[in-house]
Parts: C-alpha cells; sequence; structure tokens
C-alpha cells in the first residue's frame, strides 16, 4: 500500500490478520469515502430538486425531497426562454481563447522568473504577487475607459486579452512548480548543446503537466463563471455568456427558481465533464515526469 | 533599479536579457491592464469623487477619516481579518486531508475527485442559497441532523456570533478546487523517496512528515498565499446572504468598500480604502515570502546551492 | 550563439502566428455580433429616398414587466415608425444593471444615449428635457403627478420621463383568512388592528404565519406614524428629533411588537432564498403568509397561479395622512449623448403614451399615464381597483427628497434594527438605543452632506 494510507484507520489495526486487512482495508475507504461524497452531493441533489419543482413549491410546508410531480419539462422550458446554449457555445469560446493564451504566456514567463537569473528578478516577483491582490471592483471603471478608447466594447477583447498576458495566479503557481524541476536537468542538456529557449520547451514544459493540467481546469472554471467583466464589456445579447443569460432568470419582483437552478445545473455539466476526462491527464502527468530514475 | 550592465560577464548579459524578453508578456499586460488602472485609483484616493462630479483634490482627507473617524472601517478590517485567520488554516487542513484521500489508489476513484470538485464549481448565487437552505436554524439539513444526535444547532449566519464562522464553514466545502491543486503537488512526489524511506524502516507517520510535507511545502505555500489573499477579498457572501450583518458580524473589507463605490458612490473614499487594502495584503505577502525561505523545499534550489 | 538566436526567433514567430491565428479565429466570431448592428445601415445607403439613419444605443432591462423579445419588438415597432431611427437595443440582467451603468457614468464615456437613470445619483448626467418639452409641446400633465413630480422632477429640473408605475400594499389570502375565521382588513385599517389579526392568523403546526415583517427601517408604514417621522430634517441637516421623534419610536415600537407575537417569519426563514427580496412571495404563493407586504408584480403572480387574494393598502395610524411605497422607473438621455434629437424623439415615443400601452398590452407594464392605464384590460376588476386606489395615497418623502445621504444614515440605524429583528433588546430599551445612535447617523449624514454638498 502506499504510504498515504495513513488517512485510513488500518494503521491501528495490527491486531487483525494479513488476509481481513486486505479487504477491510479498502472496504473501509470506499465506506469513508461513499459517505463523505454523499455529503458533498447534497448540493447537486437539492439543486435537481428544486430544478424539478413548480414555480411556488420551493417553499411549500413539508419540504420534499423528491417533488410529488417532477417537472421535467422545466428544463425545456429553461431553453426555450433564453437561447442558453448559444449563451454556452460563447462561453465555450471564451474558455477557448483564454486557455491557448494562459497556456502560451505563463510556461514562458514563468520560464524566466524561475530559471533566468536578471537584475530585479525578485522585486518583479513581488509585483507578479502583488497584482493577484488588487480587488476587480476597483479597476472596472479605468479599464472601462482604456478598452472603450481602444473601441474595444462589446467585443469579446477585453474577456480575452489579458489571459495573453497571463494570469498572476497561474504564473506563480508554475514558478512554484519549475523550482521543484532539478536543475540537472538543464544543465545536462545545456552539456548536449540546447540553448535557453529549448530547455524550456523541450526539458522543462513536458514536465509541467500537472500545472498545466490545473491552468487549464481553472482557466475553465473561471470564464464559465465570469459574470462581472461580460456585464461591463457586451451588449449584444446573442454574444451573451451563460452566466448573463443564468441572471435573466431573476425578475425584478421574484426569481423563477425552478428554471434558474435547471439552467444551473446544465450549465455546469461541461466543467464537470472537463473535470472528469482531465484529472487522467493529471494524474498521467505523473508518469512523464520522469524523476523516478 | 540600476543596472550595471558591465560588470557582468557576457554570459549573464545575455541570461539577463532572455530573462527580460521571456517576461515581457507579462510586464505589457502590467502596464497596461494593472498599473494605468491602479495608478488611477491611487490618484482618485486623493479625491473626493462622486462619479457625476468632477473630482476634487483632498490630499490625505480621505485616509486620515479612515484611520482617526470612521468605525466602520474599523469594524469591516476586525472582521475580515478573523475571517481570514479562520478560514485559511481550516482550508488549508481540510484540502490536504482530502487530497491525501483522493491520491489513494482504489478503483473509481476518478468518480470520487469529481464528486468533491463539485461544490467548487458551482458559481456565486446558487452556491450561496445553496447554503442558506442547508443552515436554516429550523428547517435546514445541518441541524435536523444535529437535532437527531441530540444537539440544538446555532442560527448560522442569522445569529451575530456563529455568522461569521458559517461563512468561513461554507468556503470549507469548497476545498475540492484546493484539493486537486495538492493532488497535483503530491503526485509530483518521486514514489523513490517512499520506497527508501520504507527500506529504512519508517513508519507511516513518519514517511508523512518526513517525506510528504516537505516535499509539498512548495504547494503548501501557494496555497497560503492564493487563499490567503482570496479570503481577504471575500465578498459574494456577503453580498448574497448576509448583507454584512448582522450586527455587522459579517461586514467584509471588501463589502464595505462596494457599498462606498457602487452603493453611496463615495468613489474617492472607496479607491483610498482599496489601496489600503491592497497594501495590508500585499505586506502580509511580503512576510509569507520571506518566512517561505526558513520552511519551503525546493529541489531545484537546493541542488543549486550545493 | 548564431544557433541560439535562430531558435529563439523560431519560437518567437511561433508565438506570434499562434497569437495571430487566434486574433483571427475570434475576429470572425465576434463578427457576427457587429454585423447585426451595422448590416441595416448598409441596407438603408442603397436606398437613395431615405437619408442615413441615425442609431441610438438603448440600454434596458429584462424583466416581469417587459421581457427582452417585448422589448425588441418595440424597438422594432418604433423604427418602423420612424425610418431615420436605429435603436440598438442592449437587455440587461435585472441584477447587473446599476453597476454597469456606475462604470460608463464613471468612465465618462461609452454611456448609452437612453437608459433608466433609476438612481438619484446618476441625476447630474441626465439631459435637461425641458427645451424638448417646450418645443414639442409635450403634454406632462398626462403623467399620474406624484410619479412626476417624484421621478422626473429635479432641482427643478427635469431629468426624465416615469415609465410605468409599482406600488406596495399588503395581500392577503382570502382562504386563509376564511378557514382562521378572521374578518377581512378594510382600507383604513390601523397598525394596532395589524397585529391582533397577525396573532390571530398564525398557525405553526402548518408553519404558516401571520404576516410578513417589514424588512427595512423608513418605509411607509414609518411615515404613516406622523410628520415627525424621517431620518433626518426636510433641509437635511439635523437627525436629532427625527429619526429618535415621538413618531419614529412608535414605529420602532411597533415593529418589536410584531416580532413580539412570534407570528411572523424570522430573518432566517424570509431569507432562505437569499437577499433577492423575493422571500414574501414564495412564501405567501406556498400558502405560509396569511398576509404580506407585496408589489403589482407578485399581484400578477398570484392572479396567475389563481390565489384567492385581496389587497389593502399598509395599514396606518388613527388620524394620520397614510402613504405609498410608489415608485416610477425614471428613463432619461445622458447628458454628453451626440444625438440628443433622435434620443428624445425614442424616449418621448417609448415613456409616451404608445410605448407604454405597446407593453401594457404585450407585457405587464402598469403604465404612469392614466389614460392608458384606465385602458388595462382588467381595469374593473376588484384587484385592479384595490390597487389604483392605492397608488393615489400620497407617496412617501423618501422618495420627494430622495437625498443621497439616504442610505448612509440608514446604515447608522442598521444595528438597532437588527436587534430588534433579532430579539436582542427589550421594548423600553428602544428609546435609548435611537437616542444613542444619532450622534453616529449625525456624523454620517454632515460626512456625505460635506461631500455631495447640500
Amino acid at each position: 500500500m502506499r504510504p498515504e494510507t495513513t488517512m485510513t484507520p488500518s494503521i491501528k489495526a495490527p491486531l487483525l490478520s494479513r488476509r481481513t486487512r486486505r479487504w477491510l482495508e479498502p472496504g473501509l475507504t470506499y465506506l469513508f469515502m461513499t459517505a463523505l461524497a454523499f455529503i458533498f452531493m447534497i448540493p447537486l441533489m437539492w439543486m435537481l430538486s428544486t430544478a424539478l419543482k413548480g414555480r411556488w413549491e420551493i417553499l411549500a410546508w413539508p419540504p420534499q425531497w423528491i417533488p410529488t410531480t417532477p417537472h421535467w419539462e422545466n428544463f425545456t422550458e429553461a431553453f426555450s426562454r433564453y437561447p442558453l446554449g448559444r449563451f454556452m457555445l460563447n462561453s465555450a469560446f471564451l474558455v477557448a481563447a483564454n486557455t491557448v493564451g494562459q497556456l502560451l504566456a505563463v510556461p514562458l514567463i514563468a520560464y524566466g522568473f524561475a530559471r533566468l537569473r536578471f537584475p530585479g528578478k525578485n522585486s518583479l516577483f513581488v509585483i507578479v504577487l502583488g497584482t493577484m491582490m488588487i480587488p476587480g471592483h476597483v479597476k472596472l471603471i479605468p479599464l472601462y475607459t482604456i478598452y472603450h478608447r481602444l473601441g474595444m466594447i462589446d467585443t469579446y477583447w477585453p474577456l480575452i486579452l489579458p489571459a495573453f498576458f497571463g494570469n498572476p495566479f497561474f504564473i506563480f503557481l508554475m514558478v512554484q512548480y519549475m523550482k521543484t524541476i532539478p536543475r540537472d536537468l538543464d544543465e545536462a542538456a545545456r552539456i548536449d548543446g540546447a540553448g535557453t529557449w529549448t530547455i524550456l520547451y523541450k526539458v522543462i514544459l513536458p514536465l509541467c503537466k500537472p500545472p498545466m493540467t490545473i491552468i487549464i481546469v481553472y482557466t475553465f472554471l473561471w470564464t464559465w463563471n465570469e459574470f462581472l467583466h461580460p456585464l461591463i464589456y457586451l451588449n449584444t445579447f446573442d454574444s451573451f455568456p451563460i452566466q448573463l443569460g443564468l441572471s435573466m432568470f431573476k425578475g425584478r419582483y421574484s426569481v423563477e427558481w425552478n428554471l434558474f437552478m435547471a439552467a444551473t445545473l446544465i450549465s455546469i455539466l461541461p466543467i464537470l465533464i472537463l473535470y472528469f476526462l482531465v484529472q487522467r491527464q493529471l494524474i498521467g502527468g505523473i508518469a512523464s515526469v520522469g524523476l523516478k530514475g | 533599479m540600476l543596472i550595471d550592465w558591465r560588470s557582468m560577464s557576457f554570459r549573464e548579459r545575455r541570461e539577463a536579457l532572455q530573462g527580460y524578453l521571456s517576461i515581457s508578456p507579462w510586464v505589457i499586460g502590467f502596464l497596461f491592464f494593472t498599473l494605468v488602472p491602479v495608478l488611477v485609483s491611487v490618484y482618485f484616493s486623493f479625491t473626493q469623487w462622486t462619479i457625476t462630479s468632477p473630482s476634487e483634490w483632498v490630499g490625505l482627507h480621505n485616509y486620515i477619516r479612515m484611520f482617526t473617524q470612521d468605525p466602520l472601517f474599523w469594524q469591516a478590517l476586525k472582521v475580515t481579518g478573523n475571517f481570514v485567520l479562520i478560514s485559511v488554516p481550516l482550508k488549508l487542513i481540510f484540502g490536504v486531508a482530502l487530497s491525501l484521500l483522493l491520491n489513494l489508489k482504489v478503483r473509481g476513484m476518478n468518480l470520487y475527485r469529481t464528486i468533491f470538485y463539485i461544490p467548487a464549481v458551482i458559481s456565486g448565487v446558487a452556491v450561496s442559497l445553496m447554503w442558506i437552505w442547508l443552515l436554516q436554524p429550523d428547517t435546514g439539513v445541518v441541524n435536523t441532523l444535529l437535532a437527531l444526535v441530540g444537539i440544538k444547532g446555532p442560527g448560522w449566519f442569522w445569529d451575530p456570533q456563529w455568522a461569521l464562522p458559517s461563512v468561513a464553514l461554507m468556503s470549507v466545502w469548497s476545498v475540492g478546487g484546493s484539493a486537486i491543486v495538492y493532488l497535483a503537488g503530491l503526485q509530483n512526489i518521486p514514489p523513490h523517496l517512499y520506497e527508501a524511506a520504507k527500506i529504512d524502516g519508517a513508519g507511516a507517520w513518519q514517511r508523512f512528515w518526513r517525506i510528504t510535507i516537505p516535499l509539498l511545502t512548495p504547494t503548501l505555500f501557494f496555497q497560503l498565499v492564493v487563499e490567503m489573499i482570496e479570503s481577504f477579498k471575500v465578498f459574494t457572501q456577503a453580498f448574497v446572504i448576509t448583507k454584512g450583518g448582522p450586527l455587522k458580524a459579517t461586514y467584509f473589507y471588501l463589502y464595505y468598500f462596494y457599498e462606498e463605490a457602487f452603493q453611496n458612490f463615495n468613489m474617492g473614499y472607496a479607491s483610498a480604502l482599496a489601496v489600503v487594502l491592497m497594501v495590508i495584503i500585499m505586506t502580509a505577502t511580503i512576510i509569507l515570502n520571506y518566512t517561505s525561505k526558513h520552511w519551503v523545499y525546493y529541489a531545484a534550489e537546493e541542488e543549486a546551492t550545493k | 550563439m548564431t544557433k541560439k538566436v535562430r531558435n529563439f526567433s523560431y519560437m518567437l514567430l511561433i508565438v506570434m502566428v499562434l497569437l495571430s491565428a487566434c486574433a483571427g479565429g475570434q475576429a470572425t466570431t465576434v463578427a457576427p455580433v457587429e454585423e447585426s448592428t451595422e448590416a441595416p445601415v448598409e441596407e438603408s445607403t442603397e436606398a437613395p429616398a431615405v437619408q442615413e439613419p441615425v442609431t441610438i444605443e438603448w440600454w434596458t432591462v429584462s424583466s416581469e414587466e417587459y421581457t427582452e423579445q417585448v422589448q425588441r419588438d418595440l424597438a422594432a415597432a418604433f423604427e418602423s415608425t420612424h425610418p431615420n431611427i436605429k435603436v440598438n437595443v442592449t437587455v440587461l440582467p435585472e441584477g447587473g444593471f446599476s453597476e454597469k451603468m456606475t462604470t460608463a457614468l464613471g468612465a465618462g464615456e461609452g454611456v448609452p444615449d437612453v437608459a433608466f437613470f433609476w438612481d438619484n445619483n446618476w441625476f447630474p448626467e441626465a439631459l435637461d428635457l425641458r427645451p424638448f418639452i417646450e418645443r414639442d409641446n409635450f403634454d406632462t400633465s398626462m403623467y399620474i403627478p406624484g410619479f412626476w413630480k417624484t421621478r422626473a422632477l429635479w432641482n427643478d429640473t427635469v431629468v426624465g420621463l416615469p415609465l410605468g408605475v409599482g406600488a406596495q400594499f399588503v395581500m392577503y389570502n382570502k382562504d386563509v383568512f376564511d378557514e382562521m375565521g378572521v374578518t377581512y382588513p378594510s382600507e383604513d385599517w390601523t397598525t394596532e388592528e395589524y397585529l391582533t389579526k397577525v396573532a390571530q392568523l398564525n398557525d405553526p403546526d402548518q408553519k404558516r404565519w401571520g404576516s410578513d415583517r417589514p424588512r427595512r427601517p423608513f418605509r411607509a408604514l414609518w411615515f404613516n406614524y406622523g410628520p415627525d417621522v424621517r431620518l433626518y430634517s426636510d433641509d437635511s441637516m439635523i437627525v436629532d428629533g427625527y429619526l429618535n421623534s415621538p413618531g419614529s419610536i412608535a414605529a420602532y415600537i411597533w415593529a418589536w411588537d410584531l416580532v413580539d407575537t412570534g407570528a411572523t417569519p424570522t430573518p432566517a426563514d424570509i431569507e432562505v432564498l437569499g437577499t433577492e427580496g423575493t422571500g414574501p412571495i414564495d412564501l405567501f404563493m406556498a400558502g405560509r403568509l396569511a398576509m404580506a407586504t407585496l408589489n403589482q408584480g407578485h399581484m400578477l403572480n398570484a392572479l396567475n397561479a389563481g390565489v384567492n387574494f385581496g389587497i389593502v393598502p399598509e395599514p396606518g395610524v388613527a388620524g394620520n395622512e397614510r402613504f405609498v411605497n410608489a415608485w416610477s422607473l425614471t428613463s432619461s438621455i445622458w447628458k454628453g449623448t451626440e444625438h440628443p434629437d433622435e434620443a428624445w424623439t425614442f424616449l418621448s415615443w417609448w415613456v409616451g403614451p404608445e410605448g407604454q400601452r405597446y407593453l401594457m398590452e404585450n407585457g405587464n407594464l402598469f403604465p404612469s399615464i392614466n389614460s392608458v392605464l384606465n385602458e388595462y384590460e382588467d381595469a374593473d376588476e376588484e384587484y385592479a381597483q384595490a390597487f389604483f386606489k392605492v397608488l393615489e395615497l400620497t407617496q412617501v418623502s423618501e422618495w420627494r427628497n430622495a437625498h443621497p445621504c439616504n442610505s448612509t444614515v440608514l446604515r447608522a440605524v442598521g444595528d438597532v434594527w437588527d436587534k430588534i429583528m433579532f430579539g436582542e433588546i427589550e421594548r423600553d430599551q428602544i428609546q435609548a438605543e435611537l437616542d444613542a445612535i444619532v450622534p453616529a447617523a449625525q456624523e454620517s449624514l454632515d460626512e456625505c452632506r460635506e461631500r455631495l454638498g447640500g
């Protein structure tokens, strides 16, 4: 077993025979994991339950977990109300563009901070960290002015461009990772005649799959869930991303909770599917790290 | 920051140049999309500006008022500071614990990993609503379960004493997001270290403290900084659930900022609030960064200094 | 060295190519968005008879009264009768309109030509409409006077035209009243009667409450407690004697008594769907509130769902004038517009009889023009009559002298309010608590007045 099994109660089990432990250990693990997973699933179950209720049944007493007459049509109704499919496609495009931007910019920038020596590096890195600390609302008005002067209001540019200059969170993450890669590898490559950039793209980057995966997952998550910036920069209804679409279900005097929850549920599906698929990559990352030798 | 090119060797100069080249995208982005807006904010922090009237220079007035005459500022600072102190350690501990669990080699782990990630992907209003509903004192799931074992649950968001811990608890729930970062860190620990330690007779507990934790410190440091910053910037929960109450128990700093900027249109003062927050977080980060030299373990650095 | 330089330039080239490829790919995706706004302009240049139309930007929100589609159709209807003006509609979610407007106004550019200026703080940025009104002999007397006074006039200028009307009133569930054997409330009922009925209607077994609670002080109910009930004096100078006047104290004590009946949902019960302000309607529609302070939007909800309900104004104090919390949306032209004439043509059509009639017939708007409001399809029905009657009451002065400092001072009262709502204060402590917060409230007012100048 792996050392991480410290978390299972099996440490206290030397009294039991080896054979009992063999099935008891994973058994207990499953039991514990399933219980925990159940607790973590409660929000989804509640959302699903709400999504299947009638317009005014949400606060009915006594509360119902499973609606007596499930309103499956809420899902189709939500889609017929607003072009949610279109909104999700718009979001998907923004996600793709942002991911490309981050993946191009972040490794390059992080490489400079993690590996190359140049005057002022440490102070500049502190500034990188510093930019993570600025609350988004603070920059809103000046940025609106800048993008307006650039003629970029009601285009996707303000929502894409920043990605190509690297997100400080990701730069920081990448720097942390690159620092854990032994310098012996660089040196060996350098002796073989590789230049600075070859080392980055041929030696370092292939070892950075875990942080790259994290970048992809988080870019997806953040871009998908972004509300404030699309709201400020976009005017054309058909160009709205999914979060703006979801908020359309909230009216001035009341909210159509059942439709809102149905639409929200559908909108998180792409993230969950991506995550489910990508985590194999996350694990695949180790195999290619090649530190075993 | 004067650069003395002459004292550098050709190789050093070339490396410095390459260094600047590699970080140049960030520098450009920083200048246009961060520095300019921040300087504008700093400028406005010295003015009185209500959006519709032209801004008027008032010097340090906003800052003086903040520190000497504004009890709300101190309240917001106290609440936010407490929140950082409660939520950051909680999130670190639970995040690492969850990632250890998710690192177990059992079948179907992919599914579990996805499930634990769910709370992290449901954003904003939906997740806040879910929490209001879960923690409703009379009818919520949590207090109903507590009542089954004979405990009378607290008023959660609606009890001045419990409101802040409730928001912290809520942030622990979505720890699945940071757990995947730890998981990536765990996966990066070379297995041969464990094997070697096993041969040397180290127990599971020892291996955890001697290998897992030290090799995880770069990730821990990263998450510590990120989560501290995120905690200082806590806003949505107060905005959707508590509106800063009850009795200003969840009157978070950014919530105060938002009220001043977008509800009272007190933009000059709000800018000053933002500048002070930036300085506070920056100071905290620099301190953390300084201490990191003593506890964060970098394989590469270690070898380089040998 | 040369090899390294070459390697690097390759790398740079690849990055550049990728960058431009992305840019290209994105441009095409963005393009349809822009085409849709520009295409008609091109078409019209082909038609020689019509002069090139002017495009004006219009920002609005999607709400129960007018959905996204209805407003799109409205713009199209306008364009069909005004071929020289094109209206570019931006329909925003209600929850984001304020932030977007504030950002644009703060930037001083990229502000739409026509939009709601629903926050009084924005009024200085609205175009004064008096010259247009005079020039066109635009009949402003068609608007219900209360709304014209409160939502169009500001500092002796006309900052906008009032679109639609809304008001708060008490809606009661007749079935519950019948079940509990309680008589229906009358138009001139009092705050004491309210407390009695609330207690009678409460039914803990069914988790049903007598009524909801006010969720903020100084609303219509407050003003019913007398002319001295204000946050501060009419000249916005003094807090003492207003916020803690005998009338104010009586109103707070009434709120305390209401909480004390135990017959109203706690904040935890009412905010269970978040602070979207929709708690009461969801509880009312679920049959868990016998009475609730709701509005005309909720009234339509109840109507559609077939709830057996009645409408009365909020209870008053015997002998005092009665007030109503009512509103209309100030629809304005931005001061910086490049097309003031076209913007006025659209605004006066949209908020004029034609536009409001269109929104009433195709949406759920109650127009702010009496002659159009009387055309409402159910105008003779009991509920509509009751609603119209509420509209005739005097509107609370928080709107009339809606000084932007209102919210700052109100924030100072927040703690006392919370204590009452959470039952953390004794009845006889209320006066002392109110007196105690007067200095802090005065300080907030002074600071705000100094900042905003009066």
